[in-house]
């Protein structure tokens, strides 16, 4: 117990004496987490796209040949990226570039260096991701579109693609929660975010722990803000339940028509309509068949 | 009759070792309706998917105006866009709410503006009673329901011949008459149709021409009151008298 509140208070000079440096820390981690999430999203979407482009045997054989090539350079991109620690990336990009030029090429600032590292690093996942929410859509869905004279660009970009996107939502804010705790290893290259903060503080002092233990709430409340705001993100892109009817539809009759299969229908126990006349009834008292 | 629209010469198609289609030949002169009827596995949807280019046929012609559509060279986009398809399963855009599924055609392909495609696209939503619900997303309405937006989005490309496949067979029964009331109204307007469907009711009182096909070939075809009334080949009578006992 009294380890515990030695550990609050440690926490609290910390905080008092540090909190601007945690705190552009924390901007830091955040900045480069959303930067490279979306630049690496933007490569996985290119890459997961360029991946799924159709041919068939009879196509001439330039176009076969060069889909084929697209098909293993990515597929080289996303087994390299993907199957090395970025923490070594980030050395052998940082550091190698000025190796491999004798000095002459330096990267302008550690910024674009960790960017770069990261977006690579998220598209190699993002790739395979995006790959599968495409071939995850129905082919009914591509069908159609050809059906009414779509290229194939028309149909990726206004059919597909929003689905996959909506489909891949997930995948995405997991990327990005990994990116905002793995942006950690850019210490490497001394790019100062929050946890090379934490390096800094224990080498001034020796409140190894508390530090540690602030880092931990601070990286879990960016996770959980991340991750609230993402679900939000997944609702607000499936839009709203319900629809406005125009006028009368004269072929169908609307009574007993329901927007949603989920709803179902008001002899459903777990109807909507349900819930709210036990909501009413809860309120203000049953107002049929009682006794 | 009327000009021809589509001419489909010697039309085979494999898959492997499978020929699903031989040697179909047969013509759709403009404001005809044909019904294509036959047992599951004929080739009667396949038909339909390659005279849309769906499926690259395995050897044949389909001319489109005297013009063959099949092979290298050919912009399948654009013929597409002249002949509308209704399929079994809808494929309704399911991003898109109603009228967008009707619109994005017209824009993306006929570089129509977009108060134009709206405008268009609800002249035919009305014809197909679905102007009601031009707010909805494709999961939120019933299949008849879809089916109807499927029709009116084809149409809304202004094609010239307008292929159904199957397009009431994943419909509960009692959605199948409001589909059908929707395609006779069509055919009564003179609409060019090529209709696969196992509807005999509506081959046989709305179509002008019947085809029978049977294992890949085109077994017996000509006016409904010939194929219905009078058939001449053995298999077609006994497909028939499937149907009568039912």
């Amino acid at each position: 117990m009294e380890r515990l509140i030695k550990l609050g208070q440690d926490m609290v000079l910390l905080w008092q004496n540090y909190s601007s440096g945690y705190l552009s820390g924390i901007r830091s981690t955040l900045i480069l987490a959303v930067v490279a999430t979306v630049i690496g999203c933007i490569i996985g979407l290119i890459c997961g796209v360029l991946n799924t482009i159709p041919y068939a045997k009879n196509d001439p054989l330039p176009k076969r040949f060069v889909l084929k090539l697209i098909r293993v350079l990515v597929r080289v991109y996303v087994e390299v990226f993907r199957g090395t620690p970025m923490v070594l990336q980030a050395v052998f990009i940082y550091y190698g570039l000025p190796y491999f030029t004798s000095n002459t090429v330096q990267w302008p600032s550690v910024w674009a260096a960790a960017i770069l590292v990261v977006s690579v690093n998220t598209g190699a996942y993002m790739a395979e991701s995006v790959r599968g929410g495409i071939i995850s859509i129905d082919p009914g869905q591509t069908e159609g579109a050809k059906a009414i004279g779509m290229t194939h660009v028309q149909t990726m970009l206004s059919v597909i693609l929003p689905q996959a996107l909506r489909n891949i939502m997930p995948q995405i804010g997991n990327n990005f929660i990994i990116n905002v705790k793995d942006t950690s290893v850019m210490f490497i290259i001394t790019f100062t975010e929050f946890f090379a903060f934490h390096r800094y503080i224990t080498g001034v002092n020796n409140m190894y722990f508390p530090s540690a233990a602030i880092e931990m709430i601070g990286y879990l409340t960016m996770t959980l803000i991340a991750s609230i705001l993402l679900r939000w993100i997944e609702k607000w892109m499936d839009g709203s339940d319900s629809y406005d009817l125009v006028q009368v539809d004269p072929l169908t009759m609307t009574a007993g028509t329901y927007s949603h299969p989920d709803r179902g229908t008001p002899f459903d126990e777990r109807s909507k309509e349900n819930r709210e006349r036990i909501r009413q009834e809860l309120k203000f008292g049953r107002n049929r068949g009682d006794r | 009759m009327g000009e021809k629209i589509l001419e489909i010469r010697h039309l085979s198609k494999n898959f492997g070792t499978n020929h699903v289609l031989r040697d179909i030949d047969f013509t759709v002169d403009k404001g005809d309706v044909i019904s294509i009827i036959g047992a599951s596995g004929s080739g009667k949807s396949t038909l339909l998917r390659c005279i849309n280019l769906l499926e690259t046929p395995t050897s044949g012609e389909i001319l489109y105006h005297g013009q063959n559509v099949v092979g290298r060279g050919v912009n399948a986009a654009a013929y597409r866009s002249h002949v509308g398809m209704v399929f079994q399963s809808f494929n309704l855009f399911n991003n898109m709410t109603v009228l967008e599924n009707c619109m994005v055609g017209q824009i993306k392909v006929l570089k129509k503006h977009k108060e134009e495609a709206r405008a268009h696209a609800m002249e035919y939503l009305e014809k197909v009673g679905m102007a009601p619900y031009i707010n909805a997303k494709p999961r939120q309405i019933s299949g008849g329901q879809k089916q109807r937006v499927a029709i009116a989005r084809a149409l809304a490309m202004d094609p010239e011949v307008l292929l159904f496949d199957e397009p009431t067979s994943a419909l509960d029964p009692e959605m199948v008459g409001e589909v059908l009331s929707v395609m006779q109204a069509l055919a009564n307007e003179g609409m060019t149709m090529l209709v696969v469907t196992h509807e005999m009711a509506f081959a046989r009182d709305v179509s002008t021409h019947v085809v029978y096909m049977n294992q890949g070939v085109i077994c017996e075809e000509g006016p409904p009151s010939q194929v219905f009334g009078n058939p001449q080949r053995q298999e077609t009578q006994d497909f028939l008298a499937r149907f009568r006992k039912n």
